[in-house]
């Protein structure tokens, strides 16, 4: 029976982020290579590789989304942001060749949210990176359903160990949708068991009792 | 939705029992029940039927597609055809399930119906998957479904649906400004 | 043009609501269930129903303490009052779910409600959905806001809390023949073309395209 009397918020998906997400708050730590676009007065002391009391313009560095978001300007250039590489051209033509290899755990784990929220920069080559980023997820879904729909009952580490971060939650959603039926098959559905939770406490209460 | 619920559901199909009791009509909430007579065969929901079958108060009467030659009948077509085919109760699996584990001394080789079943349903997964497959792949919109019962769309359900969002958000990106309007800057 | 077809639908129900019978009154318990259970949004609340089918409980159950223990058909009785009591449980369940999933979109339409349309929450919906989202505030101000600098101490709940999103895909089973359905497209490169909803036909689609048929009792979720 679904007794969730809470629900975790998921992950917006796209260009969309969700304020109350975990996911959605790693993911906007993630950092994305950028280059100042002018002076920061006074905030040298963020950059650990120079002794300067500004950072100058033109100085590279790792931003995380959620500063690089902030900052970025359409008509004002603060920052620019440079592509990752898995997103650039020479990527997405491996992802185009065959979406499968790639180990998208390695080279994400953010693959598709980040992909998405590069698309807050004006970038020309926008158009493809959202077009990549939508036929890798076609591209991979094949291999996410057999294996979430084939592993019953046995270690699942291995199979989602390439997936990225949005691919393993719709791997756990197969493999509950399985495991629902199989132990409603095998007549599991229908006995009560304690949960682990109350368990652990009959067992502290009879450690309580002892000298 | 969990298995158990659908099984709930399937637990509202009726049954022909043979029961060694009598009793008057009863008039339950949801309808007439009865009158039941030892040695005479009455209609029931399946829940009942389980319920009394346990109590020794009756034998169940197996339905009429729980057959063996029937089923092998069923397994063929279903292996030949492409598509979906009819099946003899929207609740054949939690039927079978449900008679077979509570009343198998009613039902004759109750072993091989089990067996036969199985093989459906293996096969209907099957196609579920390729028609899953393709749905994505093509980018539908749309898709019939028919025959397809509610325990095998729901064995799917969550991981197909949340693809499915997945992927319309993840076009949505394509029109920039469709959804990237309304994109939130909490962080 | 709706406007007319819903007076017409409700006075219908009106009339049929007179003579319905308790059998039919359980059958509309249930699809009620399963559409809360698959539709993306909260619908439109049946508290009349479930009123209804708490009078039919009580009725019952009263009637049974007469009975003597051990009879045959209290025990019967009993297994069908359960099993009504679990349906209505779980239709109820589901829509407290929803609430708490969408509290501040639930109640942002509650607010924009025009006065006479019927409301989507029971009243008791609505004190729930109000007191949920009071204690929100007040946990998040008691963990996190209140030690923020001061002008990032506010939440804007509605941006913050997801809406449901009606692009989602739902199974159909058909119960009225409908023509002409809308689907549109999902690609740059498809058209948008119509459907032809026949009775019984089973349909994976948006949900957005076939809502009305959802609250009109024309297809039922799956």
């Amino acid at each position: 029976m679904e007794t969730h009397s809470y629900f975790p918020v998921p992950p917006g998906v796209g260009m969309e982020e969700n304020f109350l997400s975990l996911d959605d708050i790693l993911l906007s730590h993630e950092r994305l290579p950028s280059r100042t676009e002018c002076t920061f007065p006074r905030l040298g002391f963020l950059e650990k590789s120079s002794d300067s009391r500004d950072i100058q313009e033109g100085t590279k560095m790792e931003m995380p989304l959620f500063l690089a978001k902030g900052l970025y300007e359409r008509k004002r250039r603060v920052v620019s942001v440079e592509l990752p590489k898995v997103y650039k051209e020479g990527w997405r033509t491996v992802f185009n060749a065959d979406p499968t290899v790639v180990d998208l755990h390695k080279m994400g784990p953010y693959y598709y949210g980040l992909g998405s929220q590069l698309l807050h920069f004006d970038s020309p080559e926008n158009p493809e990176i959202a077009q990549a980023v939508l036929q890798t997820f076609i591209g991979r879904f094949r291999r996410t359903m057999d294996s979430s729909q084939n592993a019953y009952n046995e270690d699942t580490s291995a199979l989602v160990e390439r997936l990225d971060y949005l691919e393993r939650a719709l791997f756990r959603a197969g493999q509950s949708g399985l495991n629902s039926f199989q132990n409603w098959e095998r007549g599991r559905a229908s006995t009560i068991t304690a949960s682990s939770l109350v368990l652990n406490y009959r067992k502290r209460k009879i450690t309580d009792l002892q000298p | 939705m969990d298995p158990s619920e659908v099984e709930f559901l399937a637990e509202k199909e009726v049954v022909k029992i043979i029961p060694n009791f009598s009793l008057d009509k009863i008039y339950l909430i949801g309808g007439d029940l009865g009158p039941f007579n030892p040695g005479l065969p009455v209609d029931v929901p399946v829940w009942l039927a389980l319920n009394l079958k346990q109590r020794q108060k009756c034998r169940i009467v197996p339905p009429e597609w729980m057959d063996v030659e029937k089923l092998e009948e069923i397994r063929e077509l279903e292996r030949k055809e492409d598509t979906f085919t009819p099946v003899p109760s929207p609740y054949y699996m939690e039927l079978t399930k449900l008679l077979l584990n509570h009343a198998s001394d009613n039902i004759p080789k109750a072993d091989e119906i089990r067996t036969l079943v199985k093989d459906i349903w293996d096969t209907r997964i099957a196609k579920l998957r390729l028609s899953a497959d393709s749905f994505i792949s093509q980018q539908e919109a749309h898709a019939k479904l028919d025959n397809l019962t509610l325990m095998e769309i729901n064995t799917t359900r969550s991981f197909l649906l949340d693809t499915l969002n997945c992927m319309y958000k993840l076009r949505s990106n394509l029109q920039p400004g469709a959804s990237g309007g309304k994109a939130q800057d909490h962080h | 043009m709706s406007d007319t077809l819903s007076d017409d639908a409700s006075g219908g129900d009106d009339g049929q609501e007179d003579v319905m019978t308790p059998a039919e009154l359980i059958g509309k318990l249930e699809e009620a269930w399963l559409n809360e259970k698959f539709s993306p949004e909260l619908l439109e609340n049946k508290s009349e129903m479930g009123e209804c089918v708490m009078e039919q409980l009580t009725h019952m159950e009263a009637n049974l303490q007469r009975v003597r223990r051990g009879d045959v058909k209290a025990s019967v009785h009993r297994m069908e009052i359960d099993r009504i009591r679990f349906v209505l449980s779980s239709y109820l369940r589901s829509r407290l779910q929803k609430i708490e999933k969408f509290f501040p979109h639930v109640l942002e339409k509650e607010k924009s409600r025009v006065e006479g349309d019927p409301s989507f929450l029971s009243p008791e919906e609505f004190a729930f959905a109000k007191e949920y989202l009071a204690n929100t505030e007040t946990y998040l101000k008691a963990v996190a806001l209140k030690h923020m600098p001061p002008n990032l101490q506010t939440v804007d709940m509605l941006k913050a809390v997801p809406e449901p999103c009606l692009d989602s895909f739902v199974f159909l089973r058909v119960r009225e023949r409908q023509e002409n359905i809308l689907v549109e497209p999902e690609t740059d490169d498809q058209r948008e073309y119509v459907v032809d909803l026949d009775v019984d036909s089973q349909h994976l689609m948006r949900y957005r395209a076939i809502a009305p048929l959802v609250s009109s009792g024309a297809v039922q979720l799956i």
